[in-house]
């Protein structure tokens, strides 16, 4: 009996380890390069850090609906670029206020034409659909911008430099995506079919979803927070290149991936999407800080998200086999 | 959607039924690929009737080899519903440490006789043991592939190009052998050398899935891992030697591209990632696994370069390129889902 | 039984699909507090017309009038509108959900009826006064995921009765649910008949519906052949509807007596939280019952016997040889096959073609030693035979795709592969499970066969009475454990469920 009870507090004590593991590693990236570097550790630096990831977060916020779908949206650094090309050379000097939701609706509109897609060809993994949009709009864009360097006029820049509260701008936006999307996945009707669809597409139709319409919706959402993304990222560099959001859909789906988030639907949410994005710009920013050759922050970045994704495994492999071995008994 | 047409359109008479009957087995054709490619080359044949010359079928063929054999390996990874992201990567890695063995400048071989043997090698080697890392992630550390592979592309994409430092002042590797270079772009009687390396390659390939025992176990964990494993099928080990395959036919690809350029260089193959998966899931392999061909790959990636070469000698622009790239892919990807939805009708 | 006012009447219901007649003018009337089974064997209509009372299938002609009146669902929320519920076999629950977010995800009410928010509040109440009357004790918020199969059976019945259900149906309710669960279903669904609700109740397990049915209707090959009270009927009679002809021997004879050579032989198997400490020998020409309740960890046993699962200590030999690593391929060296209990999820490549199936386990052998080619011309020709030999309906082996098979000739299928590997010790988990009684008895024919031949066969069963009909000896296990072994002579049913519920062998001991 005692040696149960040990073995049973040991597996609680794994479980409970391998359930903070994200929070230790990020605990020990911070304990390393706070020794490393005396600038590292300090307030206005960590305001950097979520200023710099705000972007990612953002767009890794929409990514997390479609990925609970157990779908999938390549395009997401497409759609920045098209918004940035439109916001540069159609909008021009629009102010802010004119600006931002058209900019909102743009990127609504992008979703939706991938939603569309993704509804109308059920059987056909999100992941072709989004591939052919990336392609198409990387080509508008190169067409719109003739693959020359691109600038956003003063109203957007402005944005940049402004601080509400000695916040910047950029964290302001990022917190009201967050805490929305928090939101609605939580608390509303739509968040919680969200994940129904995720886990079962079947049964969510059978108990009477409408199975279409929320997957529609996750695509027009990640559409908006890609664009918003783009929009973030812009008011901070001002100016795009013609490789402007070039992949960016790695990085946005490693952040949601090391939040927790299942590529298998169902299962994940914001909270862990946001703390991803911010861990993987805190290790970027911990390496600019301690004067590391700028040659080895992709390998670090991705040694780190193939760590977290690999205790990720570990932890639901463990949790199964551990479900395997409580089978039901059955009471005589 | 083209089902929709299909049904409003009333058939009016026999010869319509017969034509909707006549595309109704086109769609259903496996090889409806290579059907399309010929009805779009003799479509642009009167707008650009430079695409029949020899020169640019020519051309056509040795920008198409190197695409082929990675998409080859992608096919075997395909089949067992893994992916790999990790490729073009695996061409950037196996291009500066193949070219940083053989190169002339101070070089680890340079100027010996060893240089080129050893150098082929190395592009294997390093092909082979990322494959290997890549599927012993997947398998033994319960891993999802399209993260494993993704991690292993920003990686050795950072890699590739921290390399390159070390071995050179620029930021490629000059000074190959002739004899190396001459495997990429050198030709007897007209035939490309590099189209026997992708012969070899295709042929292999195309053996090792329809007749043998490896090949059957692939297909069988693409459709039900779990009943494959019952079956006493070694699943993990069949999956490994998969991920193996495709960074091999990677590092094969990237000696043929390391070939033409004449330099190892660490962005090889950056942009043709999202070509190669696109050109084999064009050509009728499920991304869900459990389907796939190697003759259905080479139609994909033929369809693909008909395309890309035609739009060029149209004048087209980098955008309209990239445009049409995707609008292919969408159009392929709705073909499939009629087909799906016929053969449901059936 | 009293029953009160009549709620649903079915009336020359028909239905076909692809061409073909799957119900025929079918009628029949449900009361008020009224439980009726409707039984049948696969394919025989049960789940068509279930699922046009349900809104998933439109039927073809017929009328159904819901309490006087006209009922034409035009998909599962009409049903659902018009107070019928539908508890599907395969439950249509999200583990990732809460039961209160489970039973209100196809309308969560809202907060201050407007705003897109979910009443939290009001859907905790609201599934708290449900679980209540389902004796489920766990708070509204807890995650579906971690209930066992019979609380998720009870929470889709809490879900059934959310939408105030006048008529509930139940498709094979029980197939996964333990004994104890199962008596509480039927507890319950003795409350709601209490309560006026009506009650559509579809089983293979003939016992459960004349135990809780007031009256049965049988359905074979879409027409309605029969029906009557609970009183009026038997076991015996209702088999002879199902089939259309009188059963008169379930079981085959089978004339070989087991012989002393030892085929298998396990000692002290032991996994934690899974076995413990298994013996036992199994003969050459010898069918060895594995009998228990569920979750007593038969199929756990057989999973590591064929090294599908790991196991701590212990020993497997076959043929007195002791295998150093115990995994399919080399269990599948030594002549062992294992037949799972999952047909669909671990037995079939239902997407691939007989031959593909059937091939699979045995493809090394077709291969040419220096090429590794498979001879494809002696493989075909090879699974043609074994097909012809188990009777498998079709002749279509090369292109025709498995899941377009019946689930009995998936089954054969399934046994067929194994075949191709002349078996010497054979596993059977649940080989009966889910398929007709004709086709059952040829799979009794085919094991009959095997032993002749001189295979050792371990029988896992859930039904008694194919345990006692096929076994020359049954192990009955409980918990983890082997607690008693019975031989032909002195089978009987009532001793070897004591067995089964027994906790050890030492009382076995004991008390014999």
């Amino acid at each position: 009996m005692e040696a149960k009870e040990q073995a049973a507090r040991r597996r609680r004590w794994t479980i409970l380890l391998l359930q903070s593991a994200p929070l230790i590693a990020f605990a020990l990236v911070l304990v390393v390069f706070a020794s490393l570097s005396d600038r590292f550790f300090t307030l206005s630096n960590f305001t950097n850090i979520v200023t710099q990831s705000s972007h990612i977060a953002i767009m890794a916020i929409g990514m997390t609906f479609v990925l609970l779908t157990a779908g999938i949206d390549l395009s997401v650094g497409a759609v920045m670029y098209v918004v940035v090309a439109v916001l540069a050379l159609v909008l021009g000097d629009l102010p802010v206020l004119m600006a931002f939701p058209l900019v909102a609706l743009l990127g609504l509109a992008l979703g939706a034409v991938n939603g569309f897609f993704v509804v109308q060809l059920r059987g056909l993994h999100p992941f072709i659909i989004t591939l052919s949009t990336l392609f198409i709009l990387r080509g508008l864009a190169l067409w719109m911008t003739d693959t020359r360097m691109v600038f956003v006029e003063e109203p957007i820049m402005a944005l940049g430099r402004t601080s509400y509260f000695g916040v910047p701008w950029a964290i302001w936006m990022f917190l009201a995506v967050f805490v929305s999307a928090w939101l609605v996945l939580r608390e509303t009707p739509f968040g919680r079919q969200v994940y129904a669809v995720g886990q079962d597409p079947v049964a969510a139709a059978k108990a009477g979803i409408n199975v279409p319409m929320v997957l529609f919706a996750v695509y027009c959402i990640c559409g908006l927070c890609a664009a918003l993304g783009g929009l973030v990222s812009i008011a901070q560099v001002a100016a795009a290149s013609s490789t402007f959001g070039f992949q960016k859909e790695f990085p946005v789906i490693a952040a949601a991936v090391l939040g927790g988030t299942s590529l298998f639907g169902g299962r994940g949410g914001v909270v862990g999407t946001v703390f991803g994005a911010i861990l993987i710009q805190t290790v970027e920013n911990g390496l600019v800080m301690t004067n590391a050759n700028p040659y080895i922050y992709p390998l670090v970045t991705a040694s780190i998200i193939f760590f977290a994704v690999l205790i990720d495994s570990q932890r639901s492999r463990i949790a199964e086999a551990m479900r395997r071995r409580s089978i039901r008994v059955e009471e005589g | 959607m083209l089902r929709a047409r299909e049904a409003s359109g009333k058939p009016a008479s026999a010869s319509a039924a017969g034509a909707r009957h006549l595309v109704e087995r086109l769609i259903l054709s496996e090889y409806l690929v290579f059907y399309l490619t010929l009805i779009y080359f003799v479509a642009v044949l009167p707008i650009v009737p430079e695409i029949a010359s020899p020169r640019s079928i020519y051309n056509m063929l040795t920008d198409m080899l190197p695409l082929l054999v990675v998409a080859i390996g992608q096919t075997f990874v395909l089949i067992v519903a893994g992916i790999d992201l990790s490729v073009t990567s695996i061409i950037a890695m196996a291009s500066v440490v193949g070219a940083s063995v053989m190169t002339s400048d101070g070089g680890y071989l340079g100027d010996t006789w060893l240089a080129v043997p050893v150098g082929v090698l190395t592009f294997l080697v390093v092909g082979g043991l990322v494959g290997w890392f890549n599927g012993w992630s997947c398998t033994r550390l319960g891993m999802p592939p399209i993260i494993v592979t993704l991690v292993g592309l920003m990686f050795l994409s950072g890699l590739a190009i921290w390399y390159t430092t070390g071995h050179s002042e620029t930021s490629s590797i000059a000074g190959l052998p002739r004899s190396f270079v001459a495997i990429g772009q050198g030709s007897a009687y007209g035939i490309p050398h590099s189209l026997w390396v992708a012969l070899a390659v295709g042929i292999t390939a195309h053996l090792l899935l329809s007749r043998t025992v490896f090949g059957r176990w692939l297909y069988a964990i693409g459709i039900n891992r779990k009943a494959a494993e019952v079956s006493g099928v070694p699943v993990k080990t069949a999956i490994l030697w998969a991920f193996v395959i495709s960074g091999v036919c990677a590092a094969i690809a990237s000696i043929l591209y390391t070939g033409r350029l004449e330099t190892g260089t660490p962005v090889l193959g950056e942009r043709i990632l999202l070509d190669i998966i696109a050109a084999v899931v064009i050509g009728g392999t499920s991304l869900a696994g459990g389907k796939g061909k190697i003759v259905w790959t080479v139609g994909g990636v033929l369809f693909l370069v008909v395309i890309d070469t035609s739009l060029k000698l149209l004048g087209m622009s980098l955008f309209v390129v990239l445009g049409a790239k995707g609008a292919v892919i969408l159009f392929a990807a709705i073909i499939d889902s009629t087909r799906q939805r016929i053969l449901m009708r059936h | 039984m009293s029953s009160g006012a009549e709620i649903l009447r079915v009336e020359g219901l028909s239905k076909s699909f692809f061409g073909v007649e799957v119900l025929h003018q079918v009628s029949f009337a449900l009361h008020q507090g009224e439980t009726i089974g409707l039984v049948g064997e696969n394919g025989s209509g049960k789940s068509t017309m279930m699922n046009i009372l349900g809104g998933i299938h439109k039927a073809d002609a017929g009328s159904i009038t819901l309490a006087g009146e006209a009922y034409v669902p035009g998909g599962p929320r009409d049903a659902q509108a018009a107070g019928l519920a539908f508890i599907h076999q395969e439950l249509n629950l999200f583990e990732n959900l809460s039961i209160e977010e489970n039973v209100f995800v196809s309308g969560f009410p809202r907060r201050w009826g407007r705003l897109p928010l979910i009443d939290r509040g009001r859907i905790s109440e609201r599934t708290r006064q449900l679980l209540d009357m389902v004796d489920v004790r766990y708070p509204p918020n807890t995650l579906v995921g971690r209930l066992s199969q019979g609380e998720r059976q009870l929470v889709e019945i809490a879900k059934a009765l959310s939408v105030d259900a006048r008529i509930i149906l139940f498709d094979e309710p029980t197939t996964s649910l333990t004994r104890r669960e199962t008596a509480k279903l039927f507890e319950i669904m003795e409350r709601l008949r209490v309560q006026g609700i009506a009650v559509i109740y579809v089983s293979h397990i003939l016992g459960d519906v004349l135990r809780v049915c007031d009256g049965v209707q049988v359905l074979r090959d879409g027409h309605l052949v029969g029906g009557g009270t609970r009183d009026e009927m038997t076991i015996e009679s209702l088999i002879s509807m199902m089939v259309g002809r009188q059963i008169e021997n379930l079981f085959p004879e089978r004339d070989t007596k087991p012989s002393v050579a030892p085929a298998l032989t396990v000692e002290g198997v032991t996994q934690p939280g899974v076995v413990k400490d298994v013996s036992f020998i199994l003969h050459e020409s010898e069918v060895l019952g594995l009998a228990g309740l569920m979750g007593a960890g038969r199929s756990e046993l057989a999973r590591i016997l064929f090294g599908l699962d790991p196991f701590e200590a212990g020993s497997i030999s076959v043929h007195g040889e002791v295998l150093e690593t115990v995994t399919p391929e080399t269990c599948m060296a030594r002549g062992m096959a294992f037949l799972t209990e999952d047909r669909r999820g671990e037995g079939l490549l239902m997407e691939a073609s007989i031959i593909d199936n059937a091939g699979l386990p045995s493809l090394q052998s077709y291969a040419n030693e220096r090429t590794g080619w498979i001879d494809r011309t002696k493989l075909a020709a090879d699974v043609a035979d074994v097909s012809r030999r188990l009777q498998v309906n079709t002749t279509d082996y090369g292109s025709m795709l498995v899941k377009n098979l019946s689930g009995g000739n998936q089954q054969k299928v399934v046994i067929g592969k194994w075949l191709l590997r002349h078996p010497k010790v054979f596993l059977l988990d649940e080989p009966t499970r889910g398929i007709d009684v004709g086709a059952k008895y040829e799979i009794y024919k085919i094991v009959n066969d095997l032993v002749a031949e001189g295979a050792a066969i371990l029988f896992i069963s859930s039904e008694m009475e194919e345990l006692i009909g096929m076994c020359d000896r049954i192990l009955v296990m409980n918990r983890g454990e082997i607690t008693g072994i019975h031989h032909r002579h002195e089978f009987d049913n009532e001793k070897i469920l004591e067995t089964a519920m027994r906790t050890s062998l030492d009382d076995f001991e004991r008390s014999h």
